[in-house]
């Protein structure tokens, strides 16, 4: 035993040697082929790791102006099929020349693009604050909408920023319904889910099934008619009674909203006006 | 933690990023690559534990095989040349010279530097042109880069080894 520890301390390099060669070979013969080789894809990997990340990061930035686009685009396009749709009831059934009168009204609104600057979730009232103001033509009480649906209406617009109501307020109210039945409601939050939005005042006798989209109704004269909210998930009885209370999985995702478009809505504005006027008249009377 | 694993290391780094970052993208006509790197296992003193150069060698090469694309042929030449070292270095010294002599051109003289270094450096360019292209067909191309190699790296050790000497 003695004698074996004795050679092995003596040789001991010659072991280290063979060790370290084997490990050297095995290198060679394993990986020195262009296709499987670790330490060519090492190589390979740093380097298109490298360009991946130069590449995303490019494409990062790119893809912030294709996402301002595509979300006119889309608000275009939802818009057009709208019209086109309605346009076709009226031509297979007979509608009233009033509704087209309308369409032709909205034609003439203006999308301004704008960024979400800050933004919150978790709070009671949520506010979002977007980087467009009055010099970009934001006003207060313009709707503003995404891509994917309605995000809120201007309460504040100074001169390049606007805070936006968005749904997950508890003071936002906008007027919606349900796509193809045409009854309407209002979209309210209840300060809980951010995904959840609940419309009320659903007449009783409404006909609609689980899952059908609600859009905006264009009464409220913030948004022209047409642009998506979320779809029903439950259907409740009001606390009168009197109306169905739908919740609503709202199909904005407000956690990761980038890019948002205000409707400039000009025609729509002297109507909100006489609206409103019609409303503080009403005001004094109660009060008086 | 002693100054001459320190000293080695230092040179060890040096030696790795004058390969990868300069000399590897030298190609002298097609076929003289200077392998500067040998330099590391030259320099070892006399009576270094040898597995200590074997695994200090090892290591320079697998890093040299990493940063140059070519896995073992680095490692196994250096390996194979780290293990000759010890034996080749005590044929070109006197019997009663100093235990830890440092080979240098001051301490073995000119010519028994060079007779050392180039016989070191023409085993690795052997091994390591072998091992590269593994085959005999283009022996011409194989003896080039052998011979190429083997100068502009003496040539380059050499100059090295002055320099080391005059700090």
């Amino acid at each position: 035993m003695r004698n074996l520890l004795e050679f092995l301390a003596k040789f001991n390099h010659w072991f280290v040697f063979l060790a370290l060669e084997v490990i050297s070979m095995v290198l060679l013969f394993q990986y020195n082929n262009y296709q499987g080789s670790v330490w060519f894809s090492t190589a390979n990997a740093t380097a298109g790791k490298m360009l991946s990340w130069s590449a995303e990061v490019e494409s990062f930035f790119s893809l912030s102006n294709v996402n301002e686009e595509l979300t006119q685009r889309n608000l275009y396009l939802e818009r057009q099929v709208k019209s086109l749709s309605d346009k076709l009831t009226e031509t297979t059934r007979d509608s009233s020349w009033m509704r087209r009168d309308k369409l032709e009204v909205l034609k003439d609104f203006k999308l301004i693009p704008a960024k979400v600057v800050s933004n919150s979730l978790n709070r009671h009232d949520n506010l979002i604050t977007i980087n467009k103001g009055t010099a970009d033509g934001v006003t207060r009480d313009m709707g503003v909408a995404c891509g994917t649906g309605v995000v809120g209406i201007v309460y504040l617009a100074s001169q390049h920023y606007s805070v936006v109501i968005p749904v997950l307020n508890t003071k936002s109210n906008i007027s919606c319904q349900i796509r193809g039945r045409r009854y309407f409601g209002y979209l309210n939050w209840d300060g809980h889910n951010s995904k959840r939005a609940f419309i009320d005042d659903i007449p009783r006798h409404a006909h609609f099934k689980l899952y059908d989209l609600v859009e905006t109704s264009g009464y409220s004269s913030v948004f022209p008619p047409g642009i998506a909210v979320g779809k029903i998930l439950h259907v409740y009885n009001s606390v009168d009674g009197l109306s169905y209370r739908l919740e609503v999985e709202l199909s904005t995702d407000f956690a990761k909203l980038r890019d948002v478009c205000v409707i400039d809505n000009k025609p729509m504005q002297e109507q909100l006006d006489v609206l409103r006027a019609a409303q503080d008249s009403l005001k004094t009377k109660e009060s008086n | 933690m002693n100054i001459d694993f320190l000293r080695r290391l230092l040179l060890f780094v040096v030696l790795l990023l004058a390969q990868a970052l300069v000399l590897n993208h030298i190609h002298l006509f097609g076929y003289a690559t200077p392998l500067l790197y040998v330099y590391f296992i030259i320099s070892f003193n006399r009576n270094h534990p040898k597995s200590g150069i074997l695994v200090w060698s090892f290591l320079l090469g697998l890093s040299v095989d990493v940063f140059s694309n070519t896995p073992g042929v680095a490692t196994g030449a250096m390996t194979m040349v780290a293990l000759l070292q010890p034996y080749v270095l005590e044929l070109f010294i006197q019997r009663d010279s100093d235990e830890d002599l440092q080979p240098a051109i001051f301490s073995l003289g000119f010519s028994r530097y060079l007779y050392y270094s180039t016989l070191l450096t023409l085993i690795y360019c052997l091994l390591f042109f072998t091992l590269e292209t593994f085959n005999f067909f283009n022996w011409k191309q194989w003896t080039l880069s052998v011979g190429g190699s083997t100068l502009l790296s003496v040539i380059l050790i050499l100059v090295v080894d002055n320099l080391r000497k005059n700090r």
